[in-house]
């Protein structure tokens, strides 16, 4: 019977849709790999070799467990991060996490265009004519309406960080030194480890990306069936950040960091690239730094505006006009002019903000995390999906252990 | 009869000490329980909280109620602790800092204050506030955020909408308030719901997706896009959803339907009408995006030989069942296509005239098989509001309409993905 062919023939697109749900994790782990994220690898690398891969280890798994918990709250509400806690925190509450989501987005906003401006320096592009066309350029390509073309067109040149994978074995790193300083890490507790520490878990586990997968998965309008996808998208997108990282750190750490370097500009993190592109490193490295913080300067200001909207039920929609939506779009313009004006001023130290702002967020995250665990736990809120012990264990662990490095950094940057 | 006066925010009343007849404090304002009113729910009792006791104290025993002073009358020591029923609602917990409908300007909002007054001589809830002004209001900055803003010559607009414009979207709520909801929600344009549904929870929109009846629910759901259709009618009942089905056009059914795993497909058509279920099965045989997948059968078609007078009776019989009347096609006994006339053709024809004689043929036509795009640059070359649809034969299958095709090239935000990130 045709008719029934027909249905048959509509039913294999069910496949696609359920290819349709991938995406969102994949996406969110990736964007830990932003210019923030590669600066402060590189800096790792240089500074402590493989000291730290210990704890980058242990970070990506507490970003696979933090990011499944924020797409399962996604899937069993159907509301967004911002949402969730507005109706179950109050205005107050809502109030101060907003203002710290406004202020650690602006500061990874600036990384972001400092990353533009730092990779087309290595072009010799002056960042006086590559931010000004660069913010534009975002501007309208979100405006104009064509993001999702570009968001995956980026998604895709950023395969281009698999090339530290090939430097990192390429550079012939001492393969037994290696394990041994994962397996048996001498940890410090002086002022630099500390600050390392904590900035490397704020580039892996960004606040803004829980934001930003929970609405991702929210607008997928995944059901709890098709959950499973989901979490292994998730899981997937955190195994590559990690990867990737890892290798980042792996060549500098072999390249970098036994000649001294310090990494504070661009050129010296591109060296990490040299066993692949020799003489092409700085091109390749710029290439990608570029790639990565033009994504991420493109999701950022979109991602705020589209949070504090939905916690204070503004009209939002990058569809909408000035005078529709004024709050939506006026955020988002001005996250895109002052990101890229501070980095105008005369003197800003690019690789320095990146790093700084990574820091900022490190310290900001126990906030979130904290806000998180109590709504994922709340059975009125998710019912049968709350959290397991041992997820509970490795969340509450990472925010303790933040919260007591940042309190440390604090009392020994007063005790100076 | 309690005492209150004037118009009371919430934000201004909560937290304020409850005082007892001889001035002792019983506990702070927790909470305000309303019952169902028409159209304003009225209070029924206040919660008072004082360490881990809850007093429930009736609208009826309260003496003085406004912003300074809130007391009961009764004493402190002949006072029991209770708590608030499960089914209860209340103004805080249920309705602050959640969305609600905003009727009148069709679209999603967030509750920042409500606003209670006096109706019948009752105290109900008359408004949510939905502005700055609330959460200034809620912060205890109002008056000095009026002042600041001032200074930038902006004045703190009143953002209030009236509750009989309000429609909650929270399951618990939606159920309790069903038979005011209906009215209420099928006062919106099915456009304007459909870009609502496409902004709220699952849960949300399966509750309000229910309270519509099913001619607004028919063309609410043709407006949104496959995924939310597929999740909304994988939902309900075999019976409903076929109900649902046989409303619509049968171009929209069929659309809906090969979204739709087999099983569930077949069930629905077998619980259809026969004469709509054949319309749908016909269409579900074209590809989805040429013209025969576009198409809706139901039109308007006349013998050649029957009078003007004739066919403007058989059009008022027909015209209820079809979405479009303005085009009439002259069909012959094998279905083929002869000629067109518009409505006006027709109205101002002389009524003895017989239609070939009057209708513009050949017509002009797209095939079965033409891609959507071009079906879209026929309809606006030629500036017709339909465009017939026939096969290597001239015999006519149905027709394209201009929205279907203006869907294609530009569809309606409910249609699109809600966001685009």
């Amino acid at each position: 019977m045709k008719f029934f062919d027909r249905i048959r023939e509509l039913r294999s697109r069910r496949f696609f849709l359920a290819l349709a749900v991938l995406g969102p994790g994949l996406i969110a782990g990736n964007a830990g790999n932003d210019a923030g994220g590669i600066a402060t690898y590189s800096i790792i690398g240089a500074r402590e070799g493989y000291g730290l891969l210990w704890a980058l280890i242990l970070n990506v798994v507490a970003l696979a467990v933090i990011q499944e918990m924020a797409a399962r709250m996604g899937v069993v509400t159907g509301k967004g991060f911002s949402d969730l806690v507005r109706e179950q925190f109050g205005l107050k509450v809502t109030l101060s996490v907003m203002a710290l989501f406004i202020f650690a987005n602006l500061t990874v906003t600036i990384a972001e265009f400092a990353g533009i401006a730092a990779s087309m320096e290595l072009f010799g592009v002056s960042r006086y004519l590559s931010l000004p066309g660069a913010a534009l350029l975002i501007w309208f390509a979100v405006v104009k309406g064509s993001f999702k073309q570009v968001e995956r067109s980026l998604m895709v040149i950023s395969l281009i960080y698999l090339t530290y994978v090939v430097s990192g074995v390429m550079a012939n790193p001492p393969w037994g030194e290696v394990v041994r300083q994962i397996a048996l890490p001498s940890v410090r507790l002086d002022r630099g480890y500390i600050l390392l520490f904590i900035t490397m878990v704020g580039t892996t586990i960004t606040p803004y990306m829980q934001f930003y997968l929970q609405s991702a998965v929210v607008d997928k309008g995944v059901r709890i069936e098709e959950y499973r996808y989901v979490k292994w998208d998730v899981y997937a997108g955190a195994f590559m950040t990690g990867f990737i990282a890892f290798f980042i750190i792996i060549a500098t750490g072999t390249l970098l960091h036994p000649a001294g370097v310090n990494v504070d500009s661009a050129e010296q993190a591109a060296i990490a690239l040299r066993p692949l592109a020799g003489q092409f490193a700085s091109h390749l490295f710029a290439l990608g730094l570029l790639n990565a913080s033009f994504l991420a300067a493109l999701v950022l200001p979109l991602a705020t505006a589209y949070g504090l909207s939905e916690a204070f039920g503004w009209e939002s929609g990058i569809n909408r006009t000035f005078r529709e939506a004024p709050q939506f779009l006026g955020l988002y313009t001005a996250f895109i002019v002052i990101g890229a004006g501070v980095i105008m001023i005369p003197g800003a130290p690019l690789i320095t903000i990146m790093f700084i702002s990574q820091t900022v967020n490190g310290i900001l995250l126990p906030a979130v995390l904290i806000i998180m665990l109590k709504l994922v736990n709340d059975r009125s809120i998710m019912g049968e999906h709350v959290n397991t012990k041992w997820m509970n264990i490795v969340t509450w662990t990472t925010s303790i252990v933040i919260i007591a490095l940042t309190v440390l950094l604090l009392v020994m940057s007063v005790m100076g | 009869m309690p005492f209150f006066a004037g118009d009371i925010f919430i934000s201004e009343v909560l937290n304020k000490p409850v005082l007892d007849q001889t001035g002792d404090e019983i506990g702070r304002l927790k909470d305000i329980v309303v019952g169902p009113g028409e159209p304003f729910p009225s209070v029924l009792t206040l919660l008072a909280v004082s360490g881990r006791e809850t007093y429930v104290l009736p609208w009826d025993r309260i003496n003085i109620f406004n912003r300074r002073v809130i007391s009961v009358a009764a004493y402190l020591k002949d006072l029991k602790p209770a708590a608030a029923q499960a089914t209860d609602i209340l103004l805080s917990r249920d309705f602050l800092d959640k969305q609600i409908v905003d009727i009148n300007g069709a679209k999603l909002v967030r509750v920042n204050d409500l606003k209670l007054g006096e109706v019948k001589g009752k105290l109900c809830l008359v408004a949510a506030d939905m502005g700055l002004r609330g959460i200034l209001r809620r912060l205890g900055l109002e008056a000095r955020g009026e002042k600041f803003l001032s200074l930038f010559r902006y004045k703190l607009p009143h953002k209030l909408v009236g509750w009989n414009f309000v429609q909650t979207v929270e399951p618990k709520l939606t159920r309790l308030t069903l038979t005011v909801s209906r009215q209420k929600v099928s006062k919106l344009h099915p456009a304007d719901l459909a870009e609502i549904m496409s902004e709220i929870s699952q849960k949300e929109r399966r509750a309000l997706f229910s309270s519509l009846d099913v001619d607004t629910a028919s063309e609410a759901l043709h407006e949104l896009e496959p995924r939310v259709q597929y999740e909304i009618i994988n939902e309900m009942t075999t019976i409903k959803a076929s109900e649902l089905l046989e409303s619509m056009p049968p171009d929209e059914a069929a659309d809906i339907l090969g979204n739709l795993p087999e099983e569930r497909a077949q069930q629905l058509i077998k619980l259809m009408e026969k004469e709509e279920a054949e319309d749908v099965q016909e269409l579900m045989e074209h590809e989805e995006d040429t013209a025969g997948g576009l198409m809706t059968n139901e039109f308007l078609a006349f013998p050649p030989d029957m009078t003007v007078e004739e066919a403007i009776k058989e059009l008022r019989l027909a015209a209820p069942d079809v979405e479009t009347i303005y085009y009439l096609y002259v069909i012959d006994e094998s279905e083929q296509l002869k000629g067109v006339l518009s409505l006006k053709n027709l109205i101002l024809a002389r009524p003895e005239k017989r239609l070939e004689e009057i209708m513009k043929a050949p017509a002009k036509t797209v095939a079965l098989d033409a891609e959507e795009k071009d079906v879209a640059e026929f309809i606006s070359k030629y500036n017709y509001l339909a465009a017939p649809v026939v096969d290597e034969n001239n015999v006519m299958h149905g027709i394209v309409t201009v929205d279907d095709v203006l869907a294609y090239l530009l569809p309606t935000a409910s249609q699109k993905k809600r966001r685009r990130l």
